[in-house]
């Protein structure tokens, strides 16, 4: 084991004055796991940019065994061995797995004619050499997050890169989906790859990795041996302070039962059932948390719950009045929503920040309307919109600055503002904090407890476990369109609800 | 406001200049030619009033693009709308009498009706059978186009006539001139204002903005996109009709052949040149209201041909649209950079 | 027996500049580019073919010009909106009114006409007689004889399929149009796979263009694609794109232009003018209540 890779004295400047990287030195051995740690903004991602040539640097070096190289893109990173998976997996899901792989690299005959069965053996043969356990010619948009991710390696391992950097490869999969990925990575390690992972998840991190290097606002703090690191030090050293993992939320005795769905059926536009008896309730002063992998039918829940998509048979009712054939104005009436999509579905970022905050309540407030309800009254708009601002603290310019020039955590702010004062009986929240850092999670998350302490009814889905665990009072699971599980959840553990997740049914039966 | 007026000036004035150097090559004089441009369209009086009643027809259906644009329905039926409206305004026009001051009125909503009804068409199809309005507004307009020509060679055609046309409509109809002056330009005003209001006071207006910037967040927030998607395309089909109906009543008098083939696609270029803004379709009719009145004066004064501008036009739309955006890549470049600054503290 | 192979004939010759333009919006529309400049690109190349093979006597410099002139609309719609990111559809739109401007502008600059140019000195594209196919009953008089283009045309369809499905070109090509991120991520730019697609496209409207204007009349008129490059376009998206697709449904709008021709018998002239507008809404109304059936109520993305 020799020194690979070396960063040393890596300095990264945002204009006009952000220092991401203030003197960052790391090296990477070959054959190990090494760990990239820190908290959001620490420059974790930005260091491994720079060494796949995504970023620039303002100065340092990289040294590929002793001898500077200089990585100016993707395509020279790759040309050197070295390879990296994003967090959000980029494949073409309507091509096959051999398509996807040999992408860019293809073999071809005359004319470029490609050369089919040449690809699929290629791909096979690094398949079989890692025992990834894949069909080449199987569509991606049929595989599983878990075998993309594979996929994705596999591209990189097709180009012959001994380097792979994975950054935060573990917030797209289940819990019990984490051990296979694992063991692939030490297949790799023991065959002579060097992995770099960039993670938040501590115990991973311990588990998996030979050393640690953990950044702290730009500055490294230090490279230990994982044999001598404890999920404490750890924290502290990412943090600068004792930190304390507990849940912060007041125990408090639910009211009567405000929001309730009663066997609803859905079925999609090709008969495949994607909802079947759903049933649950939702009760004033509670929160219940949704957990499911992705594609088990949140987004269904969510969308006929809203009015966009029309479900079979069922109720769905917000104090026993019955929404199911009503407007989707009718429903804004009793129900808030902050989507997951926040560009596409939670707001307008072409439109100013005002018109953002009073859609919907322009049809159900008279304040904000003259004339009958026929003409805006966009000074009262303009007043409501600081009102939005100073409760829930968001840095913006004037209230006629199009939406997107505010920053992401001021964007949901403004959301969740908008949404919150619409007053309604009944919350429904879409990964609130998806994208945010550290601090505005935090900030939502006491907005969502205020609104819990107000005696709202909020129904939550989150893909983060531990938000879930330190937020609801009760947990459902959505297993393939299935509420397999309804758990309070001091009764309940992550690994537990994992497993939920993933096979539909608790760890005993 | 000042660099949007900034961009647009400077983008004009470049293709302009491209223009100038189009006629060098070719051995005109820019400065002449130019020269007799503006003369012949603005010089005095009776001028000014020309370009004006010219500009009527670009400017409504500009807007009736604009609107729609700006509003989600792509509407580019503005040349089979404007030529139904026409149409239904020369029925009215060729088969009722009444004293002025009710016919006017009466041939300006036969107008609106033949536009809207029109357009009406395209929704109904979008609405029943979600037939892409793109693509029915535009085969609407052959039909359309084929439809008329057929109407002014048979039906209403004027016996003895050399050319396909009907007979001018009744003398009540015509729209009152003040001197020089075409009352037509008070009715597109009146139109301007009415449509101005409407989309950006009124909550209906606020609505089809954000309808068409991002219809499903509309959707989400209680906004009935269907409902008002019907509105636009009438409202904005409407307005096709009323400049049809207009350059009937200020013009010819009677439907002849080629009636607005040149407004044609011009609604479309002034709205997209104008990026969907109404004042800006405003000024930008006008101005192409300008090139095209003078366009005629050019060319009898300095032989330069007039399709010269139908060009000029063109280039005009280009650059200034692709100024804009070159802006807005940079403006959106800057606020990246602002972004990354704060993800990285 | 002849009013068939008239019909068939006629159908040929109406569906060759449709299929033609509509291979090029293939591509583009594989590419991922919202491309609405065939109409500009297919009337440039008529115009220029009337050009090249007027001023040089030559039909094949007729197709070379056609091919330039239609290349630098392309040119153009990569300039405005692949190098200057302006918005593809406005730029179709700028690019379709640019050329309509400029071919009417040059048609009375250079040939002193309105309206039209005809003129006996237009060398136009000769057709192809096929010595024994010619011979066969019936279906020689259609396989044999054919306006050269038509042959061109063939060829094109069976090559545009190839060259989409079979090659290393193609499948970045999908590649542009599915996922650009992920192509430009995997060494290959995705810009300059929508460059080609455009250009290519440019070609094939040039052929389509000439086909108009020496094919089967020999003269340039004011805009004389009157529409049927919205009507490729339409094709294009009825299909999704498929080649295959593509010259099938090019086929059915030809057929029905022959066939207004032959109902003309029967109804004014105008209204026989209408059918192939008529019949891509109707096309686009099967289309569309198809894919209504299987589409739900707009989703946003998970």
């Amino acid at each position: 084991m020799g020194n690979f890779i070396a960063m040393n004295n890596i300095v990264k400047v945002f204009p006009p004055n952000v220092v991401a990287l203030d003197n960052v030195s790391a090296d990477f051995s070959e054959g190990e796991i090494h760990a990239v740690v820190g908290e959001n903004g620490a420059g974790k991602s930005t260091l491994m940019k720079i060494l796949y040539g995504m970023q620039p640097y303002d100065s340092g070096e990289i040294l590929l065994r002793s001898k500077p190289v200089h990585i100016s893109n993707s395509g020279v990173a790759i040309a050197n061995g070295i390879g990296m998976v994003h967090q959000e997996i980029l494949l073409i899901p309507e091509y096959t797995i051999w398509e996807n792989v040999v992408l860019g690299l293809e073999p071809v005959k005359l004319f470029d004619r490609l050369d089919e069965n040449k690809a699929r053996d290629e791909v096979k043969r690094r398949i079989e050499e890692f025992q990834f356990n894949l069909n080449p010619g199987a569509r991606v948009s049929d595989l599983s997050v878990a075998a993309r991710q594979k996929v994705e390696i596999l591209k990189l391992l097709y180009r012959n890169v001994s380097f792979l950097i994975l950054d935060e490869p573990t917030s797209v999969l289940t819990p019990q989906e984490i051990p296979q990925l694992f063991d692939e990575l030490r297949r790799l390690r023991d065959n002579g790859h060097t992995i770099v992972f960039i993670s938040h998840h501590l115990e991973e991190v311990i588990e998996l990795s030979d050393r640690i290097t953990v950044l702290r606002k730009g500055k490294k703090v230090g490279t230990i041996n994982t044999s001598e690191a404890t999920k404490t030090s750890l924290a502290q050293m990412m943090v600068g302070r004792e930190v304390f993992f507990e849940s912060i939320k007041q125990p408090k005795e639910p009211g009567g039962t405000v929001f309730e769905i009663k066997d609803l059926n859905y079925r999609d536009a090709n008969k495949h059932p994607r909802l079947t008896d759903v049933s649950f309730s939702v009760r004033a002063g509670e929160i219940v948390g949704v957990a499911g992998v992705e594609g088990n039918g949140q987004l269904e829940l969510v969308n006929v719950i809203m009015g966009l998509l029309h479900s079979a048979s069922g109720k769905v009712q917000v104090h026993n009045q019955d929404l199911v054939k009503a407007s989707i104005l009718d429903r804004r009436k009793k129900i808030s929503f902050v989507s997951q999509d926040r560009t596409n579905m939670g707001a307008c970022i072409t439109a100013s920040i005002k018109e953002n905050v009073i859609m919907t309540h322009h049809r159900l407030n008279r304040r904000f309307t003259s004339w009958n309800g026929g003409v805006i009254n966009y000074k009262e708009a303009g007043v409501f919109t600081q009102e939005v601002r100073e409760k829930l603290a968001v840095q913006m310019d004037s209230s006629d600055a199009p939406f997107r020039s505010l920053s992401g955590g001021n964007q949901q702010k403004v959301i969740l503002g908008r949404e919150l004062f619409l007053n309604a009986p009944f919350l429904l929240l879409d990964q609130p904090t998806r994208g945010l850092d550290v601090g505005s999670i935090e900030f939502v998350h006491q907005q969502i407890l205020a609104m819990r302490d107000e005696d709202h009814a909020i129904l939550l889905l989150s893909a983060d476990l531990g938000e879930l665990f330190r937020l609801t009072d009760r947990i459902l699971v959505l297993h393939r369109g299935r509420i397999v599980a309804d758990l309070k959840t001091e009764d309940t553990s992550i690994t537990e609800v994992g497993y939920l997740m993933l096979e539909g049914k608790s760890h005993e039966a | 406001m000042k660099r949007k007026i900034l961009i647009n000036v400077a983008g004009v004035l470049i293709a302009m200049l491209l223009g100038a150097v189009t006629m060098l090559v070719q051995g005109y004089n820019p400065l002449e030619t130019y020269g007799a441009l503006f003369d012949y369209s603005l010089g005095n009086g009776y001028s000014l009033a020309i370009t004006l009643r010219n500009s009527v027809p670009l400017i409504l259906t500009g807007l009736s693009a604009s609107i729609a644009f700006a509003s989600g329905p792509v509407n580019l039926g503005q040349p089979g709308q404007l030529v139904m409206g026409a149409l239904l305004t020369t029925i009215c026009g060729l088969y009722i009498d009444l004293p002025p001051v009710l016919m006017i009125p009466l041939l300006i909503c036969a107008a609106i009706l033949g536009g809207a009804l029109w357009s009406g068409i395209a929704a109904l199809l979008k609405g029943l059978f979600n037939m892409s309005e793109f693509i029915t507004t535009l085969m609407l307009n052959f039909v359309a186009d084929y439809f008329t020509y057929w109407a002014i060679t048979h039906p209403l055609f004027e016996k003895g006539a050399l050319h396909p046309q009907t007979p001018l409509i009744s003398r009540n109809g015509w729209m009152p001139e003040i001197g020089d002056f075409n009352t037509n330009v008070i009715v597109m005003f009146l139109a301007f204002i009415v449509a101005w209001f409407i989309f950006n006071r009124t909550t209906s207006g606020y609505e089809w903005r954000i309808s068409g910037q991002n219809s499903l967040f509309a959707r989400l927030g209680g906004v009935k996109v269907d409902k008002n998607y019907y509105l636009v395309m009438l409202l904005t089909g409407a307005l096709a009709g009323l400049a049809g109906g207009l350059i009937i009543m200020s013009g010819p008098h009677r439907f002849i052949k080629g009636l607005g083939a040149n407004y044609a696609w011009d609604g479309i270029m002034v709205a997209m040149v104008a990026n969907n803004g109404i004042i800006a379709t405003l000024l930008y009719g006008v101005f192409f209201g300008i090139l095209q009145t003078g366009s005629l004066g050019m060319e009898l004064i300095t032989a330069v041909p007039s399709e010269l501008i139908t060009v000029l036009q063109a280039v005009i739309v280009l650059i200034v649209v692709a100024g804009r955006g070159s802006f807005e890549i940079l403006a959106g470049k800057l606020a990246a950079r602002k972004k990354m600054k704060e993800r990285s503290t | 027996m002849n009013v068939f192979i008239g019909l068939i004939n006629g159908m040929i010759a109406s569906c060759t500049p449709i299929l033609l333009a509509a291979l090029g919006g293939s591509l583009t529309y594989y590419a991922g580019i919202f491309n609405i400049a065939m109409e500009g690109m297919m009337l440039s190349g008529a115009f220029f073919a009337v050009l090249g093979s007027y001023y040089f006597q030559s039909w094949p410099l007729g197709i070379l010009f056609a091919i330039l002139g239609a290349l630098l609309m392309a040119l153009i719609f990569i300039l405005f909106s692949v190098v200057l990111k302006v918005d593809e559809f406005v730029t179709g739109i700028g690019l379709n009114l640019f050329s309509l401007g400029i071919t009417t502008y040059l048609l009375r600059q250079i040939f002193k006409v309105k309206g039209a140019f005809a003129n006996p000195d237009i060398v136009p594209i000769p057709r192809l007689h096929i010595p024994l196919i010619a011979d066969i009953p019936i279906l020689g008089r259609i396989l044999s004889g054919q306006n050269l283009i038509i042959y061109i045309t063939v060829l094109a369809t069976i090559l545009t399929w190839y060259l989409v499905f079979k090659t290393r070109f193609g499948l970045r090509l999908r590649a542009a149009g599915y996922n650009r991120t992920c192509l430009d991520t995997s060494g290959v730019s995705a810009n300059r796979i929508r460059i080609w697609s455009l250009l290519i496209c440019g070609v094939l409207c040039g052929l389509a263009g000439t086909f108009l204007s020496l094919g089967y009349v020999t003269l340039f008129s004011e805009n004389m694609s009157a529409g049927r490059g919205w009507i490729s376009l339409a094709a294009v998206i009825l299909v999704s794109g498929h080649p295959v697709g593509i010259a099938l449904i090019s086929l059915l709008f030809g057929f029905s232009d022959g066939l207004g021709l032959y109902l003309q018998s029967v109804l004014p002239s105008q209204f026989t003018s209408m059918v192939p507008y008529v019949a891509t809404l109707i096309a686009l109304f099967v289309y569309s209540v198809r894919k209504r059936k299987q589409a739900a109520l707009e989703i946003a993305g998970g």
